[in-house]
């Protein structure tokens, strides 16, 4: 934290949990549980080396992961921020076209 | 055990014969679901068929389910996790809600309260007590607060504004919460698996999961958020760990395991079966023969407890999140995710039927309960 320097609350307990030595309390887990994983998204590979453990395609299985936040990058948050997201498309393997990109609200 | 039973239901047989009573009307069995938008499902497993298809307030995906002892309701996390809602399974009528925020987070002022359950959800075996793990957020103007979790616990007659009768004190990352069958225990499912007293919260006593330490063993890890365990009343998942000693430059070696807890006897114990080679999400015991086990994601995996082994394993088309087994133990449900039910043998794993949601809707996060019902 040489070249970095907090400038609000939240950096200023980040930086003291780093101090305090709780970056312990985050793991990740053993194996990739699917096809991405909530702190490092964007698995392309499956524990084994290939692709046939993983979500495939992405509509088989989009709203178990999507609606539980577990792809807090790819999609979007429709726990909080866009609760309608895909409130038209009830089925994503039919429904898939349906869904857009979203924007912040001004 | 077998003169009991018979004398018991000549017994039965004679009221029956006597007078409509309503312990004459047969129980079936049924499967419960949810499927987006906001839909909760009964279906008949042996007509292959949906019995019926209830619309429950809120919007997202359905998630946990649990059902009242006799059946007659149904309670569903709903509304993007923030709530929790009663459903009469005869009239379809609503009958109890929870809203775990202070009010409409979208309009609150500062320093409200959001609160989310990511899937722990648990009925008491008397079926007047739920119990829904929560994680709270106090928005404030400038940052957002994580305060601690926590299970709220509400009484099942709590009615249409149910507020929570008491608050207990809930390890972090917990997932499944599940209560053993004579209501005294209550299992929170995290890092390492606690007992906790469901009348005050305090801890009993703590089995390691990833604290457990082995020589040459990573430390397991396990994800898992479908309570699926009424038919046998054992917990039972997967987890995984690696062998570290493969020597020198050479990769650690992923094992699989099971993690089985007897709701009963609150018998623990876990064991690694294989080296990794499919992933499972999520595992049912059978309630006829105790020792074999059913798992699912992109496979179906049988295995034997007491061999410690895998029996067989066969590819499903899809992938599939949780799985459920019929009382008889002669079939077995695949469930979540997309928007079937694969039902196969549970023998020899054969696809032996299926049932498909109207309209392809998906099942996605929802739980697969069990329920009998006059």
């Amino acid at each position: 934290m040489k070249h970095l320097k907090p400038i609000n609350r939240k950096a200023e307990q980040i930086e003291r949990s780093a101090e305090e030595g709780k970056v312990d309390e985050a793991q990740v887990m053993q194996v990739v549980a699917g096809c991405t994983s909530v702190f490092d998204p964007g698995w392309e590979v499956d524990p084994f080396g290939g692709v046939a453990a993983l979500c495939q395609p992405v509509e088989a299985d989009l709203y178990g992961c999507a609606d539980t936040c577990w792809w807090p990058a790819q999609v979007p948050d429709t726990i909080n921020s866009y609760p309608d997201w895909n409130t038209a498309a009830p089925s994503a393997e039919r429904d898939w076209r349906k869904l857009q990109t979203v924007f912040p609200k001004k | 055990m077998k003169t009991k039973a018979l004398v018991t239901g000549a017994a039965l047989l004679a009221l029956c014969a006597t007078m409509f009573s309503p312990l004459c009307v047969q129980a079936k069995e049924y499967i419960l679901t949810g499927m987006k938008p906001n839909r909760l499902v009964l279906i008949d497993p042996a007509k292959r068929a949906i019995a019926r298809i209830y619309t429950i307030p809120g919007g997202g995906s359905p998630a946990g389910i649990v059902t009242s002892p006799d059946g007659k309701t149904a309670y569903v996390t709903t509304n993007h996790m923030g709530s929790l809602v009663g459903i009469d399974l005869d009239s379809g009528k609503e009958v109890f809600h929870a809203d775990f925020s202070d009010g409409d987070f979208a309009d609150v002022s500062d320093g409200a309260l959001r609160v989310r359950s990511f899937y722990g959800l648990e009925i008491s075996p008397d079926g007047k007590e739920l119990f829904v793990s929560e994680s709270p957020v106090r928005l404030l103007r400038d940052e957002y607060k994580v305060e601690d979790t926590r299970i709220a616990v509400y009484r099942t007659d709590g009615g249409m504004a149910a507020e929570p009768v008491r608050l207990l004190p809930l390890p972090r990352r917990t997932t499944n919460i599940m209560m053993s069958t004579d209501g005294t225990k209550l299992y929170a499912n995290s890092w390492d698996l606690y007992t906790l007293d469901p009348k005050d919260g305090k801890v009993l006593k703590v089995d390691k999961i990833l604290n457990w330490q082995r020589k040459n063993f990573a430390p397991p890890g396990l994800f898992n958020v479908w309570n699926q365990f009424e038919q046998a009343h054992v917990f039972v998942t997967p987890y995984y760990t690696a062998r570290t000693d493969t020597g020198s430059g050479k990769p650690p070696v992923p094992r699989t395991g099971l993690l089985t807890l007897d709701l009963k006897t609150g018998d623990f114990h876990m064991n690694e079966f294989e080296d990794s080679s499919a992933i499972m999400f999520s595992s049912v015991l059978s309630p006829v023969h105790h020792n074999e086990v059913y798992s699912v994601f992109k496979t179906l995996t049988k295995n034997d407890l007491e061999k410690n082994k895998v029996i067989k394993r066969v590819a499903l088309p899809h992938p599939y999140y949780c799985v459920n087994i019929s009382g008889d133990g002669r079939e077995v449900y695949a469930a979540g995710a997309g928007n079937d039910i694969g039902v196969y043998s549970a023998d020899t794993l054969r696809r032996i039927g299926e049932i498909k949601m109207p309209g392809g809707a998906d099942l996605a996060g929802a739980w697969i309960r069990m329920v009998e019902r006059p």
